[in-house]
Order: structure tokens, then sequence, then C-alpha cells
């Protein structure tokens, strides 16, 4: 066991390492000038080469990449060309609220895609079944993007029930002391009781919860439906059901725990979809998220700004990844 | 077992969710939000409210927000063609317009409490002037500043510089406390600030939103109705924007497309104000390259521009051809030059006399990637060109790539067709002239490569000239264009104007096309 | 074509029919089926039979434009009055086609470097399979965006950024495969009389496990042309006035709320590609995953 970790340990590192070099060869064949950005429109050449020496543009590769990943260390990741402003400052202050969508979206991927799933696999090629699977076929084929827009359409425009955007009211912001503890606007309404607050929030985040969520439904519905069906398949499932166990039991139980793996490894990835798909959506939503934070650095080629927010993504999937592996490594049926 | 308890938890949670979406929906819970909302200001605005936190710095966005945080001495208006004084109460020049003395107003308090006198005025423009970054050429000029008295500055100049309009502009003329000396580099971008405006700066969420709250001892003094606090946010999605002022959350907003505006003319609580801008469109010819080296060539694709469609369809008409590159309101503009007009018999004829009489040539047109109306110009010029058997690409890029590329060392490798805006920064002809078209050593603005001795003589004489006789320098710069219409580095497609949506409760809004997208805040006030 | 080669071949041509037996039998799969190789013949002849050819690369209308659907443009016209029927019909030769050469390009890079991982073993095996086990470690999407967005927009870097972030799942694949026909007797023959190892890895390993990768790949076109519109949604693919459905929906965000048309139709037309390609996809898995493979 201790040497599965250690292994896997390692192995995150240098894939860690991996990224970083991939993101930073990647920004260095870019076709603009992070000098002349720096300065900002209409810049003299001889500010341009003032900001060039002072940004180590000037260095050899080498010795840029190393000093990157000197700084990366110790969490620096340069600063904005744009705003001038410490990445590493811009993304703390982005991140709680796309982490709050993508925790929400994920919930109710689980909490539905999983029921969904086994609903599909205790009824196979029934209605139900054919039901689900298209359901689920038809929530990855979904332009998440086209979803957001057509949601506002339906809800804003025609309906009028929900916002079209934004995280939060401007009445609300101007009326209430906005809750700062932990920088998640719904987690400190909650713990200082503010409901009015946490009740725009929720509000507000229906239109972009959904559309993210469709994604990972499809994705933990299907993937729970076939595992189950295959270990409906083995022996000891036939066992418990000659027994004459309650069938909830046998599907509930033995069947759904035995396919943790599969479903472990897929809420990870749909996580990583999730992520993803917050940089399509949260712009349509004005999300204040790193989602819009990456769209409108990708306009302006912010490349410190689109690095950061790439690593940062990237650790964080390769750091679930190692999650989920040691939590499937733990459970004692797969250990092998 | 453990599945449980989570289970319970998560059941839980999303009951408190449910319970606080449901019951909430219908209640009116909100206390009384007239009195406290009459006095907020909030302006929607299309991009991030502040780049840069140093007024010495700051060269973009900002001037939205910096304006109603510090002043500079003097303030220009355009239309009346007249500065107006500020910080400076009154000022005068030397004869040969190279020694200029401000009086300064008596009583300002900076934000920090100390008083405004002339050590302040000489510590902001050196800093920003050894600072060198952002706008800070426009001080060129300058050679010394004298303290002569606590309340009298003098400057000399090196060359007769419209210093008025210098000091009025709206970036990097701003007077700041010189207690900013003693604090870390870093200050500025920490979120503070030390100006002489009418607001504070209260809280700024970076790149996002900006709250500003009166300033108690503001020269001017709060008698009168005023907002108390501004709030500038970015709002970037245009539908986003204009559900907020239709819905009467923000006060006014910016840069809607024109469907937009339109459906909103029909609202009862929305105004719509459009108002000049120093705002011009050029579509750049690179003219050192085939087929565009050669100036017939140039004037055909002038002719076969479709000024009115673009200007009725790109901007909804809220937008002028224009008439040479200085645009309309601002001094120096021709209203009598030359203009080309879409005629594709003429561009024809043209294109016969310079040996392509069926076209049967690429241009490549890049142009800002995000810009609706840059793109929509472009599909339609497109669309003509190929009239022509001209195959025009057009490849929206982001500016700093599309500029990276107009500066390739070799000309083949750039663009022959770069779609570009050009915005005032003090109120100059010059400004356009030389950035645009001065030949350069090293390419920088002048995107055209445009080269005419002649002409750059000229508009340097002129510019010598503008800070001693205005209208005779007004005559070169006119002639000077002339001599663009007749070469044609450029298509001058056409000048914008700013487009106010607001609401109608929303009193005192006054655009100054010398502040792009400012709304002085002090001078505005809900009915 | 060597000997061995034909023979490995018969028993999978049965296995095929036996396949396409199946694929026949389910009503959902052979439905996408026919809307699949529907829109591959609107991609082939879409030129000829969209009501406004002129309306897809060149031509404004401007005076009409934003016009709700009607019988004369069935989805409307956009904001320089195109029909929107037209342009989206024609996008679906766009769509499949950079698809078509976003896989082909990914598996251009994914099976030479799988083939030669698997042959070869020991520390070649070791180097590739860590590159890839990097280039897997973005989240999806993540990497093609990035590399979309540094190279530049258009729809060839659009493709290329997709088959650069997608390689590795091939070579993932082919070297599973590459291995377990390492040792195989025919390979083993051909190195016996000296066959270079790469004519080896060309000749024998690659035409022996291609066809789970071509399957693969077949089920992978619609996550691609899902992942082309993203990136062209936001302006990292194809350039205007190219008739792509990424880039007609970004449009559309900025006249979405006066005209719900602009919007709903391109999406639409992605969703439903998507939808019966992933559809197919899913059908073909089943068929065959021997698990459930069954009569």
């Amino acid at each position: 066991m201790r040497s599965f970790l250690l292994k896997r340990l390692g192995l995150g590192v240098l894939v860690l390492l991996g990224v970083i070099t991939v993101t930073f060869f990647i920004t260095r064949v870019i076709p603009s000038d992070p000098a002349a950005k720096w300065v900002g429109p209409r810049a003299t050449p001889q500010q341009i080469e003032v900001a060039r020496v002072e940004l180590g543009l000037d260095q050899p590769l080498y010795v840029q990449f190393g000093k990157y990943v000197v700084d990366l260390s110790q969490g620096d990741f340069g600063k904005s060309l744009r705003s001038h402003q410490p990445v590493a400052e811009e993304l703390k202050s982005y991140l709680p609220a796309t982490i709050e969508l993508v925790v929400l979206s994920t919930m109710i991927a689980v909490f539905l895609g999983i029921p969904l799933g086994v609903l599909s696999a205790k009824r196979k090629d029934q209605m139900v079944d054919h039901f689900s699977r298209i359901f689920s076929v038809g929530a990855v084929s979904l332009p998440t993007f086209w979803v957001g827009l057509f949601l506002q359409l339906l809800f804003y425009r025609y309906l009028g029930l929900l916002p079209l955007g934004d995280q939060l009211s401007m009445d609300i912001k101007l009326l209430y002391e906005i809750p700062n503890i932990t920088g998640f606007l719904l987690f400190d309404s909650l713990i200082t009781g503010n409901f009015v607050i946490l009740q725009d929030v929720l509000i507000h985040m229906i239109l972009p919860g959904i559309t993210i969520a469709l994604y990972p439904l499809g994705l933990v519905a299907r993937m729970t439906r076939s595992a189950l069906l295959e270990i409906l398949n083995e022996d000891y499932i036939s066992a418990a059901r000659s027994y004459g166990l309650p069938e909830r039991l046998v599907l509930w139980k033995y069947a759904l725990k035995n396919s943790l793996g599969p479903t472990v490894t897929v809420v990870t990835l749909s996580i990583g979809y999730t992520l993803v798909n917050t940089f399509l959506i949260e712009a349509i939503f004005s999300w204040p998220g790193i989602g819009s934070y990456i769209s409108s650095a990708v306009i302006s080629l912010d490349y410190p700004a689109i690095m950061g927010v790439t690593i940062f993504s990237a650790v964080a999937y390769v750091i679930l990844n190692l999650v989920a592996d040691i939590i499937i490594a733990f459970d004692p049926r797969v250990r092998t | 077992m453990n599945k449980n308890k989570t289970r319970i938890i998560v059941l839980i949670i999303f009951a408190i969710f449910a319970l606080t979406v449901i019951t909430g929906c219908g209640g009116g819970n909100k206390a009384d939000s007239g009195a406290q909302k009459a006095k907020i200001a909030y302006y929607a605005f299309n991009s991030e409210p502040v780049l840069d936190w140093d007024p010495s710095v700051e060269f973009s966005n900002g001037i939205v927000v910096m304006n109603n945080i510090y002043e500079p001495l003097l303030r220009f208006d355009p239309m009346e063609n007249k500065v107006t004084p500020v910080l400076a109460e009154e000022y005068t020049k030397s004869e040969d317009g190279l020694t200029w003395v401000f009086k300064l107003r008596k009583g300002v308090k900076f934000h920090d409490g100390t008083e405004m006198k002339a050590d302040a005025v000489k510590f902001s423009i050196e800093r920003t002037k050894e600072l060198n970054q952002g706008a800070a050429y426009i001080w060129d000029a300058v050679q010394e500043i004298n303290i002569k008295d606590d309340y009298t500055v003098e400057f000399k100049l090196s060359y007769p510089a419209p210093l008025d309009l210098i000091a009025s502009c709206g970036y990097a003329a701003f007077i700041m406390s010189p207690k900013v000396a003693e604090q870390p580099e870093d200050w500025f971008s920490q979120g503070n600030e030390a100006g002489t405006g009418p607001y504070k700066l209260q809280s700024t969420k970076m790149g996002e939103e900006v709250v500003l709250t009166k300033f108690d001892a503001y020269w001017q003094g709060w008698e009168g109705n005023h907002f108390d606090k501004v709030i500038i946010k970015k709002v970037p999605e245009t539908s986003s924007r204009r559900q907020l002022v239709e819905k009467g959350e923000a006060d006014v907003t910016i840069e809607l497309p024109y469907e937009d505006v339109e459906a909103l003319k029909n609202n009862a609580n929305v105004q719509i104000m459009d108002a000049p801008s120093f705002q011009n469109l050029f579509f750049c010819f690179n003219t050192e390259k085939e087929p565009l080296n050669n100036k017939l060539v140039r004037q055909a694709l002038s002719y076969a521009f479709p000024y009115e469609d673009v200007v009725k369809y790109a901007m909804g008409s809220y937008a002028t051809q224009a008439k040479g590159p200085i645009p309309y309101g601002h001094w120096g503009h021709g209203e009598n030059l030359f203009q080309y007009k879409y005629d594709l018999n003429k561009a024809k004829e043209l294109l016969a006399q310079a040996g392509l009489p069926n076209g049967g040539f690429k241009l490549l047109l890049t142009y800002m990637s995000g810009d609706e109306a840059e793109k929509k110009a472009a599909e339609l010029y497109k669309a003509e060109l190929a009239k022509l058997n001209i195959d025009l690409e057009v490849r929206g890029m982001p500016w700093d790539s599309q500029w990276e590329m107009a500066k390739s060392k070799d000309p083949k490798n750039r663009q022959d067709i770069l779609g570009m805006y050009w915005w005032v920064d003090y109120a100059s002809p010059y400004s356009w002239l030389y950035s645009l078209f001065h030949s350069e050593e090293e390419v920088l603005f002048n995107l055209n490569y445009y080269k005419n001795d002649k002409f750059d003589q000229l508009i340097d004489d002129a510019n010598a000239k503008s800070g001693i006789d205005r209208a005779a320098a007004e005559k070169m710069y006119i002639d000077a264009q002339q001599m663009l219409i007749e070469d044609v580095p450029s298509v001058f497609a056409y000048d914008k104007q700013y487009v106010w949506v607001f609401n109608k409760q929303f009193k005192g809004l006054k655009s100054n096309a010398a502040y792009p997208n400012t709304i002085f805040f002090y001078d505005t006030y809900r009915e | 074509m060597s000997l061995a080669i034909g023979k490995a071949l018969k028993p999978r041509i049965k296995e095929m029919r036996f396949s396409l037996y199946l694929l026949n039998r389910n009503r959902l799969t052979r439905l996408s089926l026919l809307i699949v190789l529907a829109l591959i013949v609107i991609a082939l002849v879409a030129p000829l039979i969209v009501p406004y050819p002129q309306h897809i690369s060149v031509e404004t209308n401007p005076q009409d434009k934003l016009l709700a659907p009607s019988a004369q443009y069935f989805f409307g016209t956009d904001e320089l009055g195109r029909d929107i029927f037209s342009r989206v019909l024609y996008g679906t030769r766009i769509s499949l086609q950079t698809a078509l050469l976003a896989v082909g390009l990914a598996l251009l890079i994914g099976i030479p470097l799988g083939a030669i991982a698997g042959y070869f073993g020991g520390f070649v095996d070791e180097l590739i399979m860590r590159v890839t086990d990097v280039f897997l470690s973005f989240p999806p999407l993540l990497l093609a965006i990035t590399i979309a967005a540094f190279m530049g927009p258009s729809l060839q870097n659009a493709m290329l950024a997709i088959a650069l972030s997608w390689w590795p799942w091939y070579t993932r694949l082919i070297r599973g495969q590459a291995v377990s026909i390492r040792e195989r007797q025919f390979v083993k023959a051909a190195r016996a009389i000296g066959t270079p190892p790469f004519k080896i890895v060309f000749q024998h390993i690659v035409p022996n496990c291609i066809s789970p990768v071509i399957v693969q790949a077949s089920m992978d076109i619609g996550g691609v042309i899902l992942t082309i519109a993203s990136l062209s949604f936001l302006g990292l693919g194809a350039q205007p006035p190219t008739p792509d459905w990424g880039l007609m929906v970004s449009t559309s965000r900025n006249y979405f709320l006066n005209a719900w048309w602009y919007s709903i139709f391109p999406g639409l037309a992605i969703f439903v590609t998507v939808l019966v390609f992933n559809l197919l996809g899913d059908g073909l898995r089943e068929i065959m995953d021997p698990k459930t493979r069954k009569l």
C-alpha cells in the first residue's frame, strides 16, 4: 500500500512538472509582444524596451523557464499583463465563485445521475432505460454554451422568472452588508445566517448551475449504468438473488458499492469537464469566476493569466485524480 | 452506517436550499430601498473599469473612474472649444509659447487632508514624466517646472506645445498628493488613491467593480442634489447590460448593440442620447506591399468601401462617414475636405488605370476580435470587393497579435488592411496625424507605413504653432489632411457616436468627447 | 501485403458482419446511423441544395437583417441579412470536415507513437507513455483552449489544437494492442528473418491493431464536433463570414434577446449532429463490448 501511494505520488509530481513545461512552452510561441502589452496601448519603443528588461523577457528561454518554475513553487504565477496585479491574487478572488458553481453542479450530477443510472440498469431495455439513455447521451451532446443562451431566453426573456446573470442583485448588494469570511459567498451567507443574500445567490445560481450540471449528469448516469450492468452479471449477485435477498438490497448495497471504482473515476472526470465548461458559460452569465477571467484573458492574450488558469486547473485535476486513485486503492475490494 | 449519515446531511442541505429559494421568491423582506438608492449611481461599463490604479500610468478604461477621483489643472470642452479651469484658476503664456504660468485654486484638499499647492503640481507631473508609462509622452515638451509661490507654477517648454490642452488631458494629467512619494511602490496597486476629486475610492474588486463614495471636503461642496456613492461595474455581456438598464437596476450604460438600442427606444423608463465622440475607425492600407503600394489601387479600394451601409448596418446610423482623419467636432476637422463615395464604377476605372482591370488578387484584412461593428464593416467590405473580383480574407485577432503582425520586419508578412480605432488623448489633431501618418524609424502606430516628408514637415510645424496661434495651426492641419485624401494611406471609415443609454430619472449627464465614456458623476443626480 | 495480415483479417470480416447485424437490430442505433448518413450527404451536396448559396461566403443582404423565420427564410436571417437556414445547412460540411481532419491528424500522431511504444517497450515506452500521461492530465478541452489561444484564431488552428490534445488517447489504445501483438507468431517470424524494427511496426503491428482505434475514433467524432464548436464559441476557431455553427452561436450572443432564432438553430444543429454521432458510438460500443454482446 505504501509503495503504491509513493509511486502514485511520485508520478503525480512528474506529471505536474510535465504540465508546467507543456504550458510554458505553448505560451512561448505567441505571436505577440508581452512587453508591449505590459506598457499598455500606445506604448513607445523605449517604454517597451524597459518593460522587456523588467519582465525578464530579454533572458534566454531556459532562464525564463527556470525562473517561472521557481516562482511557481512559491505560489507566484507572475503578474497579469493587463492589470499588473499578481495572477495568484486575481485567481484567489475569482476562484470561490467558480468552485461554488462546480460543487453545486457536481452535486446535482451525482445525486441525480447515480439513481438514474441504477434505474436504467435495473430496467435494462425497458422504456425507462431507453429514456434515460437518450437523456444521458443527449446531455453529453448538448453544447453547454448554447444551453446557457437557451435557458436565458426561456427563463429571462420569455418567462421573466429568473435573472439573466451575475451572482447577486445590485439592490441586495447595496442594501445589505455582504459577508466576506472565506470569500465563498454561498457559504459565508449561510454561516452568518444571512438568508436574503443566500436566497439571492441561489436564485442566480439556478441557470448556470443547471447548464453545467447537464454534461456530468449524463456522464455519471451513463457510467453508473454500464458499471452496474457489468456487475449484475457477476456470480455473487446471482447468488445473492438466489438467496432471496430483496432486489433493492442487492442493487443498492451489493452491486452499487462494487461499482464504486468506476463511479469515483467518472465523478473526477466530470469535475474536470465542469471546471472547463465554466470557461464557456461564466461569461454568458456574467458569473464572476475564473471562467470569466480566462475568457477576457484569452481575448487580450494576457499570457500569465492564461497560464495561471491552465496550470491551476491542471494541477487541481491531477490532484483530484490522485485522490480518486487513493480512494479506490483503499477500497479493499479493489486491492488485488 | 457512514453512508446513511452523509445521505441525511446532503438531504438537509438540499432542503435548506430549496426552502430558501421557495420561501424567498415572493418574500417582501427588502428594506425600503428608495431612499438609499436615490443617492447611489450605478454605471454598467462594458469592460474592466480600471486597469492600473496609478494615475500617472493608467491609459485605458480607467479614464472613466480616475476623472471622478482625480482632477487635472484644466478641462477641455470641445463643443465650445473652450478650456475651463479646474485646479488652476487661470493661466498665462508668453508670446513665444514657451513659458506658461498657472495660478492654482486655493483651499483645495486632497483626500488625505493635505492642501493642494504648487509643490503637488510639480511633484505629480514630474512623477508622471519620470515613470514614463502610459500617456506620459504628452508632457514631452515640458523642460522644467518651477514653483513661483505656493499657488503659482511655471512650465518651461522646449517648443510651443499647446500646454492648455495637454494639462486638460483625460490621462496622465492628474494632480496627486505629494505624500504619494512616502508610500511604498505598490501603494496604488493595493487600491489606494490620493486625488482631489469629488469621490474617494471606497472599495474595488479587481477587474470587476469600483465603488466610489463622496469626499466630504470636496472644494466645490455638496450643496444641491448629488450622488453619495457611485458604482462602476464591468458587465461585458451586452444582453446583461441591456437587462440592467431595462429593469432600472443600472442608471446608465454604453456600447449596446444598435438592435438593442432600437428595442429600448420604446421603453418609457429609458432614455437614449447620442453624442459625437473623438473616436474613429480606419482601415489602414499596407502601402509597402503589392498591390496596395499603388495609389490608384488604394483610391479604387476607397471607392469600393460601402460607407453608407457600414454607417447604417454596422453602426445603426450612430456614426457619420468620416471626412479625413480628424473626427467631427474636433478642432482641425476639415468640414470641406473631399469625401470618397461608394462608387464601384469609379473603382473599376481606377483599377483598370492601375493595370488590374479584372481584380484577381487576394487581400488579408485583420480587425480586433470581439468588436461587432468592425466585424460587420469588414464583412460588408468583403462583399463589395468580391464584386470587383478581389478576394478579401477577414480575420479577427486579439489587438496584440494584430499589432505584432503589422510590425513584422518584412512588409510581405504584414496584413494588407488593418482595422483600427483611434481616439483622443489630449485634444490636438497632432495626436491623430502624427501617430497614424508621420513616418517612423520603427513601426509603431503608422500602420499604413505612410512616408511623406512634406506631410511630416507640415504637421510638425503646425504642432509647434498650435501653442501660439491655433487658427493658423488648424489651417495647416487641414492642408496636411488634403495630402492624405489624395494619397489614401487608409480608408477613413466613420466617426463614431457615443450612445448613452440611461434611466429617465438619471439627470445631468453630459457627454464630453475629449473624455471617452466618462461620466462626471458630481454633475449628475437622480430626480 | 503479407499473408499473415490476410489471415488475421478473415475472422475479423465475419465478426464485422455480425456487428452490422447487431447494429441494425437496435432501433435507436439504426436511426442514428441513418441520420449520420443523411448528414454526410448534406455535407457533400450542401452548396447545391441551400436556397441562398450566395449567403454562405461573401454576399451580405443587410436590408433584411434579423428577420424572424418565414417562408422566405426558414430559420430567419442574421445581423447582415443572410439566410440562417442556408448557413446552418452548409455548416454541416464545415463541422464534419474539420472533425474528420482533426481526428485523422490525431490518429496520425497517436498511432505511430503508440505502436512504437508498445513494440519497443523499455525506455522508449516509458518516455512516450509518460508524455501521454502529461497530456491526459489536463482537464478535457483545457489544453485545446490554451493551444488555440496562443496559435491565433482560425479554423485550421482550432483543428490542430484539437489534434494536439487528442492524440494521447489513441496512443494509449494502440499501445495496449501492440503489447499483445508483439508476442504473436507472425511478428516473431518477421523478427527472426531480420525485418528491420520500424518495418515491423508499420507493416505488422499497426495494421493489426488499428481496427479498435478506428472504431474509437469514429465514436469520438461527436465529441470533436462539440469541441470545435466550443473553440469557435470562445472566438478561437472559424472566422467570419464562415458559416460555422459555433461562431454563429457566438455572434448571436449580441442579438439573441431580439432574435431567438439566431442562437437556437445553429445550436440545435450542433446538438443533433453530436447526438446522433454519440448515439451511434454508444450503440457501437455496446456491440463491440464482449460483456454486453449478446444475441
